[in-house]
């Protein structure tokens, strides 16, 4: 997991100065780039949200944050947001870690098994939300339908279009889709711990538990710290699935901060609160992410 | 380590694989039934007579085959883009000590670019591009998908670069190569299992890739594929089988391309943080 040190003994061939400038012209057009789509439209996403326009004339105004605070469409899609990504950040976790435990030790037909796993996740997200459109419509769905030959009353069961079902059913769309990412990236880290300390636990005598929580997980901490970070940010900016599977609704019952921030812009073309509410996702999305960056320049250093 | 009985293993691995891939088999199997049979009680899974006659309807009677060739076109062009650029890039980054230690700095600075959650960026590159007349085109799509890729390239192309030890390249110009020249020469191909790697990687994010795709193209023209099949999900009434034939095609590729790199995909999916 290190990567050769590229620091240290300085790099001197002959031509050391023209060797600079030739970096420089190799990383221009990347920086270059990124400073026209990603760092202008972040200063344009500032300066429009201190924008408010009234009858065809703009002016400064902290006016478009003043009214997320009062307006409940926001509260409610960062009330769902945070649902959303809470549990399916959990879910996926647990039977992430579960799955990753199960395949880590010798298992006949495992590579098999890993790929098949991993075909969720590969998915486009827009599938993914038809697959699940199609599983769980109530009247012809394969969800319903099975429960039905069981014997069992699915009229209750509207799922993505019942207001106290949609939350779960898309809940349990992102989990089947993303658990596998869980999977692989845990995978990865426990095949990369050596035997010793499985030995030395062994000679120890401890027990199956034991071995696991007080040698594994604290060997698997860094993997699991990436896997959570990764999820989070992914989960706190969902829009592809919820657009497809329930637009939002119904009603408003599952608008996610991304959904209700194109409706606002793209609906309503209101550009300056869109702009409010995406600066607010920023700042939530970077505190996670500021960890992210600090946990890889650890792993670099 | 946990010692379950294989007889307890089995079970729950095939349970896992079952409730992975049944929805996509079933995605699969409506693709293939007449409708009389989609909606059939109890669900068939098996036991239906296929057809290929939504597959004809999508793609020679409505305009998903016009889909398939812009998203094909876009995901190409954006990969190459970024490929040729992102290389250079992160070959300096990897091989040339900047001062203050600025070499580093900038390789956070690219990475960080590419946390943003996308709709944080929607609003203003709408605007940029209503503003160069680029709305409903395909270049807007390759453009923006370039810069989305950018990082991603920059940052794995850049792990690969520093397994590769200095000296090979010293050997070569030594030799009497230029410092290019011992790129082309002796880096590049070693890192070409790496490089075809993240090439994959960025063909399957830029043809998965939706909201940037929904804001900038709404004609038939210009969309791609996950919006041609997005905007028939949403109509009021859903043709099931075009959909699913539509969802199909737009699956393969990605899941062919994922087994190609599946070695890759801890790493990719990770930006290099772990090593699978």
């Amino acid at each position: 997991m290190s990567e050769p040190s590229n620091s240290g003994v300085g790099y001197r061939v002959p031509g050391a100065g023209s060797d600079r400038r030739l970096a420089y012209l190799l990383v221009a057009p990347t920086v270059a780039v990124l400073v026209a789509l990603s760092i202008y439209p972040l200063i344009h996403v500032v300066t429009l949200s201190l924008q408010v326009t009234s009858g065809g004339a703009s002016r400064w105004s902290l006016g478009n944050f003043a009214r997320l605070f009062s307006d409940h469409f926001f509260l409610a899609a960062l009330g769902h947001t945070l649902v959303y990504a809470a549990c399916a950040l959990t879910l996926e976790f647990f039977l992430g870690l579960g799955l990753a435990v199960l395949m880590n030790n010798q298992l006949r037909g495992r590579s098999l098994f890993r790929a098949a796993l991993l075909v969720p996740m590969m998915l486009p997200t827009v599938v993914a939300g038809v697959v699940w459109r199609l599983m769980l419509n109530p009247n012809f769905g394969a969800v319903n339908g099975t429960l039905r030959s069981w014997g069992l009353n699915t009229a209750a069961l509207t799922w993505t279009s019942s207001p106290r079902l949609a939350m779960l059913s898309i809940v349990a769309v992102d989990v089947w889709q993303w658990t596998p990412f869980m999977f692989l990236i845990l995978l990865a880290g426990l095949q990369a711990i050596p035997q010793e300390p499985y030995e030395a636990a062994c000679m120890d005598g401890s027990s199956a538990w034991q071995t696991f929580r007080h040698v594994t997980l604290p060997l698997l901490k860094p993997a699991i710290l990436v896997a959570l970070l990764l999820r989070t940010m992914d989960l706190l900016r969902v829009f592809d699935q919820v657009f497809i599977l329930t637009e939002g609704g119904p009603g408003f019952a599952t608008e996610t901060i991304s959904l209700y921030i194109y409706r606002t812009a793209f609906r309503f073309s209101d550009f300056g609160y869109a702009a409010a509410m995406s600066f607010v996702l920023l700042i939530v999305t970077n505190i996670v992410s500021a960890f992210y960056i600090r946990v890889l320049q650890a792993r670099e250093a | 380590m946990i010692n379950l009985r294989p007889l307890l293993r089995y079970p729950l691995v095939a349970l896992a694989t079952l409730v992975a891939l049944a929805p996509v088999y079933w995605m699969l199997t409506i693709s293939l039934k007449h409708e009389v049979d989609q909606f059939a009680v109890p669900p068939l899974w098996f036991s239906f007579t296929p057809t290929l006659e939504h597959y004809r309807d999508a793609f020679l009677t409505r305009n998903f085959g016009h889909y398939l060739i812009t998203s094909t076109i876009v995901a190409v062009c954006s990969t190459f883009c970024a490929l040729v650029i992102g290389t250079l890039g992160a070959y300096a980054l990897a091989r040339f000590q900047m001062p203050r230690r600025l070499d580093r700095k900038l390789s956070l600075w690219i990475l960080s670019t590419r946390m943003f959650p996308p709709i944080v960026t929607a609003v203003p590159l709408f605007l940029m591009m209503r503003d160069l007349g680029l709305l409903n085109t395909r270049a807007s799509l390759v453009i923006l998908y370039t810069g989305f890729n950018l990082p991603f390239v920059v940052w794995m192309m850049r792990g690969f670069f520093l397994e590769v030890p200095r000296e090979l390249e010293e050997a070569a110009m030594v030799d009497g190569d230029s410092r290019l020249g011992a790129l082309r020469r002796v880096l590049l191909p070693l890192v070409a299992p790496g490089l075809a790697a993240t090439a994959v990687f960025c063909l399957i994010i830029s043809w998965n890739e939706f909201l940037f795709a929904l804001v900038l193209t709404q004609t038939d023209a210009a969309m791609t594929l996950p919006v041609g099949i997005a905007g028939r999900v949403t109509q009021y009434e859903i043709k099931w089988g075009v959909m699913s034939a539509a969802g199909v095609v737009a699956m393969v590729p990605i899941l062919i391309f994922a087994l190609a790199v599946q070695k890759y995909l801890v790493r990719g999916l990770s930006l290099g943080a772990v090593k699978g």
